[in-house]
């Protein structure tokens, strides 16, 4: 049984495809979304540990995102995923409480470093 | 001397290029993190469903690792690209000198490796702050790095230095070429001509664009009959 689950939010529909894909392949539970407000949705059905949250997407921000899960889903860690390192959407991401960011193309071994403290993290709230 | 409107349309032109690029530099990294991806599973697929006696198992897995390899070097040329792009945000920001010679020295790389030329910083130990156009202040540096790689043999060398000297930032641009310090003060303080043949007018219109920024270019002979051009700035402390 996979030890944490994960939200994977993202607009680009083959980046989730496959990163899900991988993820799975390494035991990890996953979910998947491709916009901020089916993001959401997914949070009100089921419980994530982890979420993974692309920062630029059409619609909802993902910054908007990171504030509503912050507000109403404070257990759960989020890792921003951005472009760039130190940007604006960056830096104001992890001031509004993002665990951690990552930035694309993502490493994944990285990631599930990442994943792996950032449900730690979320298991000890 | 260029009224207040040509300076503001002349920041807003340049502020256009920077936001489109930047846009263009963030869709190209989303499309390589799907490339990313995607031959990580194929990857992942291999290793988990494919034999490794199967006779292209070993050349497949060549292949992926270098197209991951391709994608991370084109992830930094694009990381090169957006920080390039951002140098055109604001017409005064905050500067460390050192900081826009090493962008400067990355970005011209690619011209000294055409040329068979060395390209080497000698960076002050200490942060030069200096409150200035980020854009503008590239353009020179480039534009004297790449005149100086222009002027040198193959092979040859041309090495970029930073340091405070009194109440001045300086930047120290060496090459191996034939101008003497003269004749590079004679074409930084020649008259610019819109008639004049290409690269003539060069070294006066980044000296143009340096006296607008506060600072001045130029030139001294260096031991062993070097040339080095002097870009300098008062080292006043920003204000912003």
């Amino acid at each position: 049984m996979a030890e944490y689950r994960v939200l994977l939010v993202d607009d680009e529909e083959e980046f989730v495809s496959a990163l899900s894909e991988r993820l799975m392949l390494r035991g990890i539970e996953v979910d998947s979304a491709l916009n901020g407000e089916e993001a959401l949705g997914r949070m009100d059905e089921k419980e994530f540990e982890v979420v993974i949250l692309d920062v630029m997407m059409p619609g909802l921000s993902g910054l908007e995102v990171l504030r509503q899960i912050k507000s109403t889903h404070p257990n759960t860690q989020v890792i921003l995923l951005t472009g760039h390192g130190a940007t604006r959407e960056g830096i104001e991401g992890m001031r509004l409480g993002a665990f951690d960011y990552l930035i694309k193309p993502v490493d994944i071994e990285e990631m599930l470093e990442k994943m792996k403290e950032a449900a730690k993290t979320a298991h000890m709230d | 001397m260029q009224t207040k409107v040509e300076e503001l349309s002349r920041v807003k032109e340049i502020g256009f290029m920077g936001k489109v690029t930047a846009s263009l530099s963030h869709e190209i990294k989303n499309t390589l993190a799907i490339i990313n991806e995607s031959v990580g599973l194929m990857g992942d697929l291999l290793r988990q469903d494919v034999p490794e006696n199967w006779p292209q198992y070993s050349r497949l897995t060549e292949l992926t690792a270098s197209i991951e390899e391709q994608v991370q070097r084109s992830a930094n040329i694009i990381k090169r690209l957006n920080q390039f792009a951002h140098s055109m945000d604001k017409s005064l920001a905050d500067l460390d000198l050192n900081e826009t010679v090493r962008q400067t020295v990355v970005l011209a790389q690619r011209f000294a490796s055409l040329r068979r030329v060395n390209l080497e910083t000698e960076l002050d130990s200490q942060p030069l702050h200096l409150l200035s156009d980020p854009f503008r202040l590239l353009y020179v540096m480039f534009g004297l790095i790449e005149r100086a790689i222009n002027c040198s043999p193959k092979e040859g060398e041309v090495r970029v230095k930073t340091e405070r000297s009194g109440k001045k930032f300086q930047v120290t641009v060496t090459d191996q070429g034939t101008f003497g310090p003269d004749e590079i003060r004679a074409l930084v303080s020649a008259s610019v001509s819109a008639e004049a043949e290409q690269g003539e007018s060069d070294l006066a219109l980044l000296a143009q664009t340096t006296e607008a920024l506060g600072g001045t270019i130029g030139a001294e002979q260096e031991t062993g009959g070097l040339s080095k051009v002097i870009l300098s700035f008062p080292a006043t402390m920003p204000t912003i």
